[in-house]
Parts: C-alpha cells; sequence; structure tokens
C-alpha cells in the first residue's frame, strides 16, 4: 500500500520539490528559517528602517559574532557534547585583538589568525580532555572556560584597549554597496560547512553523537570525530571574537560571558537536538540571528520595560512549539 | 590454561554489578571530599589561620544554599532534563518570602505558600518538556527568564520586608557549639540522598533517566517521575532562596544567578552524567563542597584575579582528572581484589 | 501540493496570529496631541537596588508637571550583554528618539552607535557610568574621588598601620578599577597598611557577606575594611563571627548608614565614612537633558561631575518623613531595606522626589519641576572612563574631601 503510496507521490509533478520542502521543514533549520522570516516581516512592518541598507547592515554585524559562535556549538552538541569554553575563548580573542591591534587589511589578516590560533588551540585541549581522556564534556570545557576567561583578565583587567581602524570601519561595512561584508562571512561559514558535511568526518560526528557505540563498532574512530568537532568549534569562537571586537571596536574581558547561555539557546532553537547526532549548523546560525532580532521586534513592537522578559520567554517557546508543529504537519504530509 | 571445571561453564556468572556499583560510587564520593580536604589543608601555606575548624564551618555554611540548590538540580539532571530556571526560582522564594512576610501575617502560611509555588512552575516546566516535546533547555531558560521579569515588575526593582524569622534562626543560630546550618545540611544530605537511592520514587528516576523507552516499557509512567523531578528542583531552589534571605536579612532580585552554573558543576563533577541515569547526591554534595572550598581557597592567594581565575579552572580540571571514571574504576578493582 | 498549501495556511494563520498578538499589546497613538519628547530609558543591567532606584526616579520625574505632557518615556532593558545595548541603540535610533537616558554597560563598545546617534540628532546622556565617546553627555561622580578620599578616611581612622580588606566590585570593570585605582594610591603611600585580602564582591550586599566570611576565616584578626558597594554584608559578616567590628568606609546602603549611627555598633568598633555613587545622578542627568531639549539650557556635550556624598558616622541623621530635609541623610530601620542606596535624593538638584518615587517610580503630588543650578561641574579628564585619546590631569588622586591626619 505505502509503497504504491510511495510511487505515486515520486511521479507527481513538483514532487521533489515538495520532498526537498518537506525535508527541510522536518531539519530544524528550514523551520527556524521560517520563524526569522516571520518576526523579520513583522519587524519590518513596525519600523519601515528595517529595509534599507543601514538596517540590515546593523542587524548582520548584531548577529555575526553570536551566529559564528552557535556554529562552533553546534559541532560540539551534534557530537554528543557541551562547550562551555565558548565564553572564554570569545573573550580571550577579543582581548588580544585590543591589545595587539595591527592596522591594515594585512593586519587584520594576522588578528585573524591569532584568534583563530588561540580558538585552535583551547579546542584542542578540550579535545584532549574530552576524546582523548574521557572526562564529561560540560565539567572540562567548565574548567577551559575558566582559564580561558581568567587569561583574558590576565591581559587586560578593564575594558579597553583599541581596534585597529581598518577592522572595525572596513569589516562594518557593505560590499557593492548593499551587502554587509559581516554576513557575507557568515556566508562563508554556511559555505565551509555544506562542504565539510559531505565529508566523512562530518559524517562520523553525526554517527558518533547519535550512538556512540554503534559509530566505534563500524570503524569510526569515536576520539578523531570528538576531537575534530571541538578544535572545529574552537576555531569558530575565535572567528567568534574576532566579529566581536569588530563590532564592539573595543576590548573587554567579560566579553564573552553573555555568549554562554546564548550560544546554547541559539543552538537549541536551531533544531539541533542536545541529546546528538541530528541537526544541522545552519539551523543554529539562523537560531542566533533569530534570538538577535528578536529584541529588535520587540522593541518597535513596543513592549519595553520589564515586559521584554515576559515576551522573550514567551516567544522562545512558542517558536519551539510552532516549529514541532509545523515539523510534525510535514512529515504526516509525507504520508498524506 | 583451558583446565576449566565444566561445572563452572554451565554456571551463569555472577552478578556482581550491583556490587561494583556501590563500590565505585562510595570510592568516586570519598575521593571528591579526599580531595576537598587535601586543599583545605593546603591552605593552610596561604594562611596560617586557613585549615581549621573555623574555615571548615564558614565553608558548610557557605555551600549550604548550593547543596540544597544541586539537589533539586541533580534530580532533574538524573531523569535526563536541565533546571535553568533554578537562578530566578531562588530569586522568586527568596522575594515572596519576604514581601509576603511583611504583609500576609504568619510565616508559617507564607512559607508554605511559596514553596507550593515554586512546586507549580517547576510542574509547569515538566508539562512543556513532557507534553509540548520543548527541550529543557529552552523551556526552563524561557521560564526563568519570564520569572525574573514578574518579579522585577512585582517588587519595581526594590524587594521590601525582612527575612521571616524561621530562617534567621537556621542561617544565624547554633545549638551549643555546633551552627544549626552545619545539622541541617548534613540532616537534609542524608534524606535527600535517601530519597534519590534508596526509595522505589528514587528507582524510578534513575530508570526514566537511564532509558526512557524501556522504562515506559517496564510499566513506570514517566510523566511522573520527570515531573516529579522539576517540581523538587523549583521547590529547593525556592528554599535555598529563603536560606539566603535568612543569611543575609533581606532579598535581591538577582541573588539566584551566581548558583546556576555551580549547581550543574557539583552535580557533574560530583560524576552525575549530565545525559541522565547515573549520579549519586552523596558525591554531589562532595562536589559543591569541593566548589565551595576552591573558591574559598582562591580568594585567599594574594594574586591579581586574572592569574586566581587561571587556577581555579586548572585545579577543576586536575580534580575532573583525578575523578575520572576509569581511575575509580582501576582502583575499585584494585580493591576488590 | 495539498499539503503544501496546508503548511502554508498554518505558517499565514500562525503568522496573523503572533501579529495581532502583538498589536493588540501595542497602543495606538491619538492624533492630535502636541507633539511630545521621545525619550528612551537604557537600562543594562536590572535587578539591584541602585538600577531600579536611579530608573524609578528618572521616571519619577517624567510623570512630574511639567514634564508629564512634555515626555513620553519608554524604560528599555538589554541585558549584560553589549550588543543588546547596541541593539537597542539602534532601535532607539531608528525610532526618531530626541533623547536617550542610560547607563552603558560598556564605555567603549557602544561609541560607533553613540556617534550614528549623535549625528542623526539625538541626544545621549548618560549617568553614572560613562562613556568614551566624545559626543555623549557623561554625568557622574567616577570622577570625584571616591577611592582615594574613602581610603584616606580608612587610613585616618587606623592612624596610618594595620590590616585591612578591599572589598572590590566586578572584576575587568573601568568603575571598580577607577575605585581600588585611587584607594591603592593612597594606601601604598603608608608601609604600616597591609590588604592581606582583596575579594570581588560585584557590588552585591550577599556577595559581599559572603567573600568577606572567606577572607575573615583567612584573617581573624582583620583591623579595617575599605568597600565599594555592597558594604553592609561586611557589617552582617562581621557580625556572623562575633561583636566585634572595624573601622570601615563604604558607599551608602541604609544598612550601613544606620549602623555607622548605631551607638551599640561604635562600642564595638565600627567607625568610618558612607560615600559612594548615589542614584540621584540619572534624575540630575534627566533634568539637564530635559532643559537642553526645552532650550532653557544650551550645554555641548561634556562630562559632568556629580558630586561625591560624603558622610561621616558623625553626621549620619534619620530622616523624619519621606525626603531629604533639615540635613537627614538615612532613613529609620524597616521603612527601607538595609540594601537600599539612600543618596536619591538631592535637595539642591531634586526637590521634586520623596521615598515613593525611588522605591516605585511615582510622582510626589504637588511638586513641579524645578530648574537645575545655572552651574555644572565639568569632570576631569579619565582617560578609558570618559575620553578617549586624552591625558589625565596631575593631580588625579587628588583629596578633596579630607586631609591626611596621619604622616605617610
Amino acid at each position: 500500500m505505502s509503497a504504491n503510496l510511495d510511487v505515486a507521490a515520486a511521479n507527481a509533478p513538483g514532487s521533489n520539490l515538495g520532498i526537498a520542502i518537506r525535508r527541510g521543514l522536518t531539519d530544524g533549520a528550514g523551520v527556524v528559517a521560517i520563524l526569522y522570516i516571520i518576526l523579520f516581516a513583522l519587524y519590518a512592518l513596525w519600523d519601515p528602517s528595517a529595509l534599507t541598507v543601514s538596517g540590515v547592515t546593523n542587524l548582520s554585524n548584531n548577529a555575526a559574532p553570536l551566529a559564528i559562535a552557535a556554529a562552533g556549538e553546534s559541532l560540539v552538541v551534534i557530537s554528543k557534547g557541551f562547550d562551555l569554553s565558548v565564553a572564554g575563548i570569545v573573550s580571550l580573542s577579543n582581548v588580544l585583538m585590543a591589545t595587539y591591534p595591527v592596522e591594515g587589511p594585512g593586519g587584520a589578516l594576522v588578528s585573524l589568525m591569532i584568534c583563530l590560533g588561540v580558538g585552535g588551540a583551547i579546542g584542542a585541549l578540550n579535545g584532549l580532555l574530552v576524546a582523548v581522556l574521557r572526562l564529561q564534556s560540560i565539567a572540562a570545557t567548565l574548567g577551559t572556560m575558566i582559564m580561558g576567561q581568567g587569561l583574558a583578565l590576565v591581559i587586560m583587567d578593564a575594558p579597553g584597549g583599541t581596534i585597529a581602524d581598518w577592522v572595525s570601519y572596513t569589516l562594518t561595512d557593505v560590499l557593492f554597496g548593499i551587502i554587509p561584508i559581516s554576513g557575507l562571512i557568515m556566508l562563508a561559514v554556511v559555505a565551509l560547512w555544506l562542504v565539510f558535511r559531505r565529508t566523512d568526518t562530518c559524517m562520523g560526528i553525526f554517527a558518533v553523537g547519535a550512538d556512540e557505540t554503534a559509530a566505534s563498532l563500524s570503524g569510526i574512530s569515536v576520539v578523531r570525530a570528538r576531537f575534530t568537532a571541538f578544535v572545529g568549534a574552537g576555531l569558530l569562537y575565535g572567528l567568534a571574537g574576532f566579529m566581536l571586537s569588530v563590532q564592539t571596536a573595543t576590548g573587554n574581558p567579560s566579553a564573552g560571558t553573555p555568549f554562554l547561555m546564548l550560544a546554547f539557546a541559539a543552538v537549541a532553537l536551531g533544531g539541533v537536538s542536545l541529546t546528538g547526532g541530528r541537526g544541522s549548523l545552519v539551523g543554529a546560525v539562523i537560531g542566533a540571528a533569530t534570538l538577535m532580532l528578536l529584541q529588535k521586534v520587540l522593541f518597535s513592537g513596543g513592549v519595553s520595560s520589564f515586559y521584554t522578559g515576559i515576551f522573550q520567554g514567551a516567544v522562545m517557546v512558542l517558536a519551539i512549539v510552532f516549529g514541532s508543529v509545523i515539523s510534525r504537519l510535514a512529515s504526516t504530509g509525507a504520508r498524506a | 590454561m583451558t583446565s576449566a571445571r565444566p561445572s563452572a561453564a554451565l554456571q551463569p556468572p555472577a552478578d556482581t554489578r550491583r556490587i561494583g556499583r556501590i563500590r565505585s560510587e562510595t570510592i568516586s564520593t570519598a575521593a571528591i571530599f579526599a580531595l576537598a580536604i587535601i586543599l583545605i589543608l593546603a591552605s593552610r601555606f596561604v594562611s596560617p589561620a586557613l585549615g581549621s575548624w573555623d574555615q571548615v564551618d564558614t565553608i558548610i555554611t557557605l555551600a549550604s544554599f548550593l547543596i540544597v540548590v544541586a539537589f533539586g538540580q541533580g534530580l532533574v539532571i538524573l531523569v535526563g532534563g536541565l533546571d535553568l530556571s533554578i537562578a530566578s526560582m531562588i530569586t522568586l522564594g527568596g522575594v515572596l518570602a519576604t514581601t509576603w512576610n511583611s504583609s500576609f501575617g504568619s510565616e508559617w502560611v507564607v512559607i508554605p505558600a511559596v514553596l507550593i509555588l515554586c512546586a507549580c512552575i517547576g510542574a509547569l516546566n515538566a508539562v512543556g518538556v513532557i507534553w509540548l516535546s520543548i527541550p529543557p533547555f529552552i523551556m526552563t531558560m524561557a521560564m526563568g527568564i519570564i520569572v525574573a521579569s514578574a518579579a522585577l515588575g512585582y517588587t519595581s526593582g526594590t524587594p521590601r520586608g525582612a527575612s521571616p524569622e524561621a530562617f534567621l534562626a537556621l542561617m544565624k543560630g547554633s545549638v551549643g557549639p555546633v551552627s544549626a546550618v552545619l545539622i541541617f545540611v548534613v540532616i537534609f544530605a542524608l534524606l535527600a540522598r535517601a530519597l534519590q537511592s534508596a526509595t522505589a520514587f528514587g528507582r524510578r528516576l534513575y530508570a526514566v533517566g537511564a532509558n526512557r523507552e524501556a522504562a515506559r516499557i517496564a510499566g513506570v509512567a514517566t510523566w511522573r517521575p520527570i515531573m516529579a523531578a522539576y517540581a523538587i528542583s523549583a521547590v529547593c531552589a525556592g528554599f535555598a532562596g529563603m536560606m539566603l534571605v535568612g543569611y543575609a536579612n533581606g532579598a535581591t532580585l538577582r541573588m539566584g544567578d551566581s548558583y546556576l552554573l555551580p549547581s550543574i558543576a557539583s552535580v557533574v563533577i560530583g560524576g552525575s552524567s549530565i545525559l541522565g541515569g547515573r549520579g549519586s547526591f552523596a558525591a554531589t554534595v562532595g562536589g559543591a563542597i569541593l566548589l565551595t572550598t576552591l573558591g574559598t581557597v582562591i580568594s585567599a592567594l594574594g594574586m591579581d584575579q586574572g592569574w586566581r581565575t587561571v587556577i581555579e579552572g586548572a585545579i577543576i580540571v586536575g580534580a575532573l582528572l583525578l575523578l575520572r571514571e576509569d581511575l575509580i574504576a582501576r582502583l575499585r578493582n584494585r580493591s576488590a581484589g | 501540493m495539498t499539503t503544501l498549501r496546508k503548511l502554508l495556511t498554518t505558517t499565514c494563520v500562525a503568522a496573523g496570529a503572533l501579529a495581532s498578538a502583538f498589536t493588540i499589546g501595542m497602543g495606538s497613538a491619538s492624533a492630535d496631541e502636541p507633539k511630545k519628547f521621545k525619550i528612551f530609558l537604557s537600562l543594562s543591567y536590572s535587578g539591584n537596588a541602585w538600577q531600579s532606584e536611579a530608573a524609578n526616579i528618572v521616571k519619577a520625574l517624567a510623570q512630574t508637571p511639567p514634564y508629564d505632557q512634555m515626555v513620553e518615556l519608554k524604560e528599555v532593558i538589554s541585558g549584560t550583554d553589549p550588543q543588546g545595548q547596541i541593539a537597542a541603540y539602534e532601535s532607539m535610533i531608528d525610532a526618531k528618539a530626541d533623547g536617550v537616558i542610560s547607563f552603558p554597560i560598556s564605555s567603549t563598545a557602544l561609541n560607533r552607535t553613540v556617534k550614528n546617534g549623535c549625528e542623526k540628532g539625538v541626544l545621549f546622556f548618560m549617568y553614572d557610568a560613562t562613556v568614551t565617546e566624545p559626543c555623549a553627555y557623561n554625568v557622574s561622580y567616577i570622577t570625584a574621588g571616591f577611592g582615594e578620599n574613602t581610603a584616606q578616611a580608612l587610613v585616618n581612622a587606623l592612624d596610618g598601620k594595620g590590616k585591612i580588606f578591599l572589598s572590590r566590585g566586578v572584576p575587568g570593570n573601568s568603575v571598580d578599577k577607577r575605585h581600588t585605582d585611587g584607594a591603592m594610591h593612597i594606601f601604598k603611600k603608608y608601609p604600616g597598611i597591609q590588604v592581606v585580602a582583596e575579594y570581588y564582591s560585584f557590588w552585591d550586599d550577599r556577595t559581599t557577606q559572603q567573600e568577606t566570611a572567606k577572607a575573615l576565616a583567612a584573617h581573624p584578626d582583620v583591623d579595617g575594611i575599605w568597600a565599594q558597594a555592597g558594604e553592609f554584608g561586611a557589617i552582617q559578616a562581621l557580625r556572623d563571627k562575633g561583636t566585634r567590628l572595624v573601622p570601615m568606609t563604604g558607599e551608602n546602603s541604609n544598612g550601613f548608614r544606620l549602623a555607622l549611627a548605631d551607638p551599640e555598633a561604635q562600642k564595638n568598633g565600627l567607625k568610618g565614612v558612607s560615600a559612594g555613587s548615589p542614584p540621584a545622578t540619572a534624575g540630575y542627568a534627566f533634568k539637564l537633558m530635559m532643559e537642553i531639549l526645552t532650550k532653557k539650557r544650551d550645554l555641548k556635550a561634556m562630562n559632568i561631575q556629580y558630586p561625591l556624598p560624603w558622610v561621616p558616622a558623625d553626621k549620619v541623621t534619620l530622616c523624619k518623613g519621606d525626603t531629604f530635609e533639615d540635613g537627614c541623610n538615612a532613613f529609620p530601620d524597616g521603612k527601607v531595606p538595609s540594601s537600599f542606596v539612600t543618596e536619591v535624593f538631592s535637595p539642591e538638584f531634586l526637590p521634586e522626589l520623596s521615598l515613593k518615587s525611588a522605591l516605585d517610580g511615582a510622582p510626589t503630588p504637588g511638586k513641579t519641576i524645578q530648574p537645575l543650578p545655572a552651574e555644572v561641574v565639568k569632570a576631569p579628564n579619565e582617560p578609558g572612563i570618559n575620553c578617549q585619546k586624552c591625558d589625565p590631569p596631575a593631580d588625579l588622586y587628588k583629596l578633596t574631601k579630607i586631609e591626611p591626619t596621619v604622616k605617610p
């Protein structure tokens, strides 16, 4: 019976698109993308400046650091882990950039290398502790987060420093007059993911997250998969710290602290399962963008004072419910 | 080599799992407390007044809030969830206990009323997690944000009123030479551990946490233990808030914030799995005391805050390395002969 | 295809529901009101007494005639994430705000957005915390020397020698650093003064109590405590241990002032000074901003210094009513919580306020807005606090409230 239906569905005109859409919707990224579009529509409705180039650029600049940090976090979460060190690595990259500013585009590249280096190093330490020495990821990364925050405080004991002008002016600007550069950088991360998604290593990360025993029995190196996830995450946190420096144009030893809760919220909102094995980095990026957009939507909707918090909590819950409703409709639709 | 007696091959291997599990729980709990004691003794190098009974008393008083909160958090983690709303529940418990205490008369009415309210909010978390399939992270985080904002609006920013007498007595009083808090902590720890590890209710929590499907098939109505866990977590947080109010004789709206991450850390350092199904409260108490001891010793170090923080993180990683599962298992195997 | 249609319908219905829910929450502006000034009160931290009292003061003033007819005030809380406040400022600029009165979370991260807003004609007034962007008005006591003056007072009380605790604020914060640097500048002059414990109390009573308790466990023989906000917690920690109290300087919580004036506490060794950050700064900044907007004052962007409160133990006087009158500066026990920050009044700058203003944000019946004194005090340059590429004056840590009674 179902076989006939499948054949019938496969032969129906437009079915490929339908299947693709359905798959997109049952994948968390698709759902949160719809949510973002709805929120953006509301925002544009109440604040027409949302549709201007500067409005979009502001949104993009604001979202970029968290989006990239959430992208890194999603790698670890997919491998069934928790990475708290995002707060430490972001703070550390930020204060390093502010303490050692290097001018010009070449200088920006040097600063970027420093941030990536720091992130990769701490990511490798996390990988060592969790993948090789088998500590619980949440506890080990708590330790490395605290160490990272301490190092940031050692390097800079109060907000200050300077970020190179080229970094803070050019990278918050637009290309060809309409495309925000921070948006291009986010797209680059997504593009890297779509390439990485097809590699065996990435499959390994998903497999390890879904069922570690089965994965190891199928010959996947659990240690290598987890280690790669942590290093990749660390690199992305370094990049996030770089983008944060770009936007705030200043150094702050506690710069990374707000990222901790927000990164996980973005990951969960983006449909990445916190028990591992399912989800997409793209979902985490859109989830982060949604969280940052939410503040603006609430403001333009006239919500103020302590009601902002109440609405934020309510919207988060409603967003997830909405997402699972859509998901369920899409998957029952497949059987219709 | 293969001189096995025929009868041995026919007998099923003896099930030593339960014995093994108790042993490793005891060993890891003992290891955590040992680490805490070593830290206390080592702090004598930092200052001669440390390493004393006075310091231990201070540590246990300061750890008492964390111990109560970590119990609730531990139960929720045990069933495979996470409770991020405890910070706001601590605040709510404290704020309502002081504000209603002044307006509604007897504190013996106010205190249970507030705790019941906390339980209801915890149950709401469970409703979202179980029936709306909202990930616990988001559900409890959203609830926390909502409760904190509501408290801000309700008090216009300045919680008024004084602490209930009962909690003042608990936190400031003493029974003979021993502070009341110490006695409370010991009694609470024993009762809580018994509830978690030695009752049918506790066993159901472990079952649901280890494998929810299997528990359901085995006939456990899985929503009941889960809802109970979230409700107890909220009540513990509210109670801890009242304890804080007794300690400081007043409530503030952010007083729960600094207990969220440490509550999770205590549970995890105590060896419980963040994914549920395993853990022991005795070890969690050890984790809470270890963290508080570490904080006390660190703040006595006479160096820049940055380096102090780095050392704190390094000691946490070091403690985790020492408390590793396989090390504990090796110890257990060696002790089993 | 049917599925797709179903999905699209559900999406549209959901979107419509959300939109209507929000629109119901919004009020619709009436068309024929006189144009009001659009003012946004932008908070970052929330939920502590100081922040709430400062915000309530601004709200009370905005409802006091004639401002109640002239001002549309909206409070926006963005949390401790600088990007949240950046986004909030951007939204306020887009909403064509006339003025933004704010407690900025960072002295530097918001600069670009503030500059953008200034160029679009928005007035930015920062109270207590400051930004280094030149086009913003900073109204703060930070430059008035809390750290160094209270340190000297403590040294005087200890006769130049003793073991002291330093109870600081939030690590990595420029205000904490300024206060502590000022205090250490004084302490270093006296070799007899030994800082035996330095801890971070996050400007919170309870954390101060806990951290002081830990420090007391290590150094029970402390002679004095220099504290930033949260100082009453230190007294509680001392009382938890016994009856002995020590000379202390701190900020201006009601509990601390009551303790300073309490004969029992004085007998047990408490003496000192209550100074610290006044929430009244917010009211002063708001009134300044409104005077500029209503063209009653012409003031270009500058850094303005708010006077440092200074109440030694013998000057603590209990207020009989709901305002500061006859030189009173503290409230009776039970009228306000011990964590209530008392410096919410200023008979000179803010005669329109009463206790309800600070507690609930309510205007005082019968009062109208009074003009501010014409003179404003310019704040000295302090790099990293209120200016970027500038040099501090040579006498940055000069003592203004007290003279040393002990030779270094």
